[in-house]
């Protein structure tokens, strides 16, 4: 090809190029934003770019990134929502902004036949957490929980309590260190939920409204906290770990056992074999020998933004998205798991979770965190009375648990 | 400068010693970095400092990400458009400050100083509302402005004091010599205030280079996001996973036009004043 | 006044007008709308019910123990990592201006960690500082957790800032030891000034404004640290500086109003610090070199 040809087509393509881009632009097909973090799997866009082909022409779904931390994303959604950005119509929603943005009406609830979707088939503790005073702001996509790991090769089996897992661990010695959450953030306040649900206790009354943290449950869950963080099998670093800490001193072998959720598993098979091949999992430790644990959810719900221009394509696209197809795929792929019941007993799904039934029993039995518009302040109430762990007092920091708690749903006073 | 025979060398040596013990003071955290980011996932929790096995896994991560390079041209662009600006309005007013005599002229530096003492976190939201009325939200001129308006009192306090030293009779001393206006103000003034310049121009850039509170408020898309905020974008392979690797070879990879500017500027930062310049 | 004084202001205003309207343009409103907010209570989440309260959110800050254990955990935070970086800064500048093998080098590497960006820094050493993964414990063959005390996290929060911004300081120096005549130092040696003596009695004072300058601005920054301690501990164990209380009320807890307030507060206090700086120091910058 001679030089004068080779130019004329680089030009004439970068024309089309140009061209095509301008077609683009001017093209009518209303595109609906998807705003949430970066999934590496790929997983959210392939679900995104079924939807859209599914759609008929009549809209297209395209993702806008978020950043990877829950309270950078929140920070980000809440600026833009409360300026009424219309861009914004569909949101990846931690389950903790379900009752607070559905106060602020920034999203839009779920009304008759949407709710019918967005309940279809799901997990009752799903659905619960999309749900605030009667009404359904968001649909269910991926949950998620926290399971007990624990070394297969040193522990003959699992303990059923905390008291046994400490002494279990106190046992074992040097290797015998137990990996949870206690740094002060939302994690501190996921494992102290845990606790007090699985001692029969809850946070707020069901009202959400006035503060329940009744005497007794609440000092067995504070006991518990200040028998793990002053147990010579606590990690020393307790008091600044997170969930990746945990991950990465259990996979170093130094630990048996380990609070986390289900992404150490594929973690630690990538990344530290001869860890993986001897874990095992359990549900979550009890509190007392006759009542089951209980754990708190987490999760992604896709909520459809209030100044969206065109809300009734974004909950046709929110509802393709979280559908049966694009759950599985979301669990094979991107190891999340789904909120409908009828994937846990499907082959592809059992084998990316070897223990999608020990999910499924917790996720039945799970807690959800205090449902109140104010859910930002008692958190932060919550992990500034009670970290560090190591350092709670029962009697005491339950008096001032109650108190902190209170300020906070009045949001009175600095925290 | 430096003496005759053995005390002279032992002076080399002295600085020599210094230099070498700053220099791995300066960078060891940066060659932990460097270490963390040529480390292969498994290995990052391995408590060593020189990387067992040597991966490049992290850089072509960062690399294919789309939203990277884009942001590694929104940084340049926007932090050296910022400098310019800065360090040009900086150096008007320090002249004027420093030279004229002016009602005003204190008030003018008390204000530029109020100006860098508030804490940005209050600031964000009400830009972020004024950015969106006139347009300017997920601009580069959305970001240019906040960055030199933040970076102006520090521009033009460094360069107030730098201009304050600078013996202005030269430049007369020069005129009266034969050298026009223009000479005069470029062999003599321009020379002297070189460092103070340069010194300034190098703190605005390393300011707008790094910010990462405007940068993750002010932008949504890649059409202005640099890289301090796209680094937040990152994600391990699940969301509890910190993508230590990525964010350390980001970082590395962010660093080296910090690393040209510095080399280029700090040529300049240099002694102005020789023997016999100064008259009388 | 005269002919001649009237020009000479119109062409200062001139050559500062441009300045003056970029600062004015983007700080003037959100500085002015956070005061107004201020006086008024109002949470994001319930934009209904906003209402004016006055001096109320003042005083539940001052009134607020919290409030004055985090302005002394900034003070020691900020008097300990400046009054580090000054030696310091001082040490390195020497250095800088002084190498002659390898100057570049030295110039350019003293400079690297002030151009990394501070969250990534920050969590460079926090992971250096973990008991079980970081290399610092390898090193020193220790086993506790140093983040996990209130001492020992200050050490660390102190070092990673001294790390960080000593460059900030080594740079300023670094440009107000070149203001000094090579010739003086070289007269004062031949009249038998040793180092010390020229360095307390012709470097320094000639440097005053420069070393203002420096302390400063170094002094206003390190009093609104930040990021470095959210990393680092989130505030927990006693960390807790002032900023981050203003981001908990301000972005976590959506109360615009007492948010604005602690901001104000902050404010103020770093006014007071800076002008303490220039009453201390003395030096007038606009005063003209030949008055």
């Amino acid at each position: 090809m001679s030089k004068k040809t080779l130019l004329n087509s680089l030009l004439s393509g970068v024309l089309v190029a140009l061209l095509c881009g301008c077609s683009d632009r001017g093209s009518d097909v209303p595109r609906l934003n998807w705003y949430v973090y970066a999934e590496r799997s790929g997983a959210f866009a392939e679900a995104a770019r079924r939807c859209s082909d599914g759609a008929g022409g009549r809209y297209e779904i395209s993702l806008a990134p978020l950043p990877a931390d829950a309270d950078q994303q929140r920070e980000q959604l809440v600026r833009r929502l409360a300026a009424g950005d219309e861009d914004i119509d569909l949101i990846g929603m931690d389950v903790i902004w379900t009752a607070e943005f559905g106060e602020a009406g920034w999203v839009l609830p779920w009304h008759g036949a949407s709710a019918g979707e967005a309940r279809a088939g799901r997990l009752a503790s799903a659905v619960e957490s999309v749900t605030y005073e009667g009404q359904l702001w968001a649909i269910p996509f991926t949950t998620n929980t926290q399971l007990l790991w624990y070394r297969t090769d040193r522990v003959p089996s699992p303990p059923a309590t905390w008291d046994q897992m400490i002494d279990m661990a106190e046992a074992l010695g040097e290797v015998g260190t137990i990996q949870a959450q206690g740094e002060r953030y939302e994690g501190l306040t996921v494992f102290f939920v845990s606790l007090l649900a699985s001692a029969g206790g809850a946070v707020l009354e069901a009202d959400g409204q006035r503060v329940s943290l009744e005497a007794g449950p609440t000092a067995s869950a504070l006991a518990v906290m200040r028998r793990l963080a002053n147990s010579p099998a606590a990690d020393p670093s307790l008091a600044n770990a997170r969930e990746d800490q945990a991950r990465l001193a259990f996979e170093s072998g130094a630990s048996s056992f380990m609070l986390n959720y289900t992404y150490v598993w594929p973690s630690a098979w990538a990344n530290a074999p001869e860890v993986a091949r001897h874990m095992g999992w359990a549900r979550w430790p009890a509190v007392f020998e006759d009542s089951p644990s209980r754990v708190t959810l987490g999760g992604i719900n896709l909520g459809i933004g209030a100044h969206s221009r065109h809300p009734a394509f974004a909950f046709e696209a929110a509802a393709c998205i979280a559908s049966e197809e694009n759950q599985r795929l979301a669990a094979t792929r991107g190891g999340l798991p789904p909120t409908i019941a009828a994937l846990y007993d499907d082959d592809a799904v059992r084998e990316t979770f070897p223990f999608a039934d020990v999910l499924r029993d917790t996720l039945r039995d799970a807690v959800q965190r205090p449902q109140t518009p104010l859910y930002a302040d008692v958190s932060l109430a919550i992990t500034r009375t009670l970290h560090p762990m190591r350092a709670v007092d029962p009697e005491a920091d339950a008096a001032r648990l109650r108190t902190a708690v209170e300020r906070a749903l009045r949001s009175e006073g600095l925290l | 400068m430096a003496g005759t025979g053995s005390a002279g060398r032992m002076e080399r040596l002295f600085w020599g010693v210094g230099s070498a013990i700053v220099v791995l003071y300066a960078l060891i955290p940066v060659a932990w970095l460097l270490s963390l980011s040529l480390k292969p996932g498994a290995d990052l929790g391995d408590r060593r400092f020189v990387p067992q096995a040597v991966s490049l896994e992290h850089y072509v991560a960062v690399f294919d990400d789309p939203q990277f390079p884009a942001a590694l041209w929104n940084s340049a662009g926007i932090a050296g458009i910022s400098t310019v600006a800065a360090v040009l309005l900086g150096m008007f007013a320090a002249y004027a400050i420093v030279r004229l005599q002016f009602p005003g002229r204190n008030l003018m530096l008390a204000a530029a100083l109020s100006v860098a003492m508030f804490p940005p976190v209050s600031i964000i939201g009400p830009l972020f509302n004024l950015w969106r009325t006139l347009g300017l939200y997920d601009t580069w001129a959305g970001l240019i402005l906040p960055y030199m308006t933040f970076t102006l009192p520090l521009a033009i306090w460094t360069l107030a004091a730098f201009f304050r030293e600078i013996p202005w009779d030269l430049e007369r001393a020069a005129r009266v010599d034969g050298a026009t206006p223009l000479q005069a103000f470029v062999h003599v003034i321009v020379p002297l205030a070189a460092p103070g310049v340069f010194t300034a121009a190098i703190l605005v850039f390393m300011f707008a280079w790094n910010d990462f509170l405007f940068a993750i408020s002010l932008t949504s898309t890649s059409d202005a996001r640099t890289v301090p905020a796209a680094i937040a974008f990152f994600t391990g392979s699940s969301l509890f996973e910190l993508p230590t690797g990525a964010i350390a070879a980001a970082s590395v990879v962010v660093t080296v036009p910090v690393i040209i500017v510095v080399l280029l500027f700090q040529r300049r930062i240099v002694a102005g004043l020789t023997a016999g310049a100064v008259k009388g | 006044m005269s002919f001649r004084d009237s020009a000479e202001h119109r062409l200062a205003w001139l050559l500062c007008a441009p300045a003056v309207i970029a600062m004015l343009l983007v700080t003037a409103y959100p500085m002015l709308y956070s005061l107004w907010l201020s006086l008024f209570r109002y949470d994001l989440r319930f934009p209904d019910e906003r209402q004016f309260v006055g001096l109320h959110n003042y005083i539940t800050v001052l009134s607020a123990p919290t409030w004055w254990q985090s302005l002394f955990n900034t003070a020691l935070i900020t008097v300990g990592s400046v009054a580090v970086e000054l030696v310091l800064g001082f040490i390195i500048a020497l250095v800088m201006h002084r190498a002659l093998v390898g100057r570049r080098t030295v110039r350019t590497a003293v400079l690297v960690p002030y151009g990394i960006i501070t969250v990534v820094a920050a969590m460079s050493w926090r992971f250096a500082f973990d008991p079980t993964t970081g290399f610092v414990n390898g090193l020193l063959g220790l086993e506790g957790a140093w983040l996990a005390d209130r001492w020992t996290a200050f050490a660390v929060i102190i070092l990673t800032e001294i790390w960080k911004t000593t460059p900030f300081m080594a740079l300023l120096l670094l440009g107000g030891l070149t203001l000094v005549p090579e010739d003086l130092l070289r007269a004062a040696r031949v009249d038998g000034a040793n180092a010390v003596q020229r360095f307390f009695r012709i470097v320094l004072p000639l440097m005053r404004p420069v070393i203002m300058v420096a302390l400063l601005f170094r002094t206003l920054d390190a009093f609104r640290i930040f990021d470095t301690v959210f990393v680092l501990t989130r505030g927990a164990q006693g960390t807790e500086p002032v900023s981050v209380i203003g981001y908990n009320t301000l972005i976590t807890r959506l109360n615009l109003g007492l948010g604005s307030a602690v901001s104000v507060l902050i404010f103020l206090c770093v006014l007071a610090i800076a002008a303490l700086y220039i009453k201390g120091f003395g030096i007038d910058l606009s005063r003209r070199e030949d008055d």
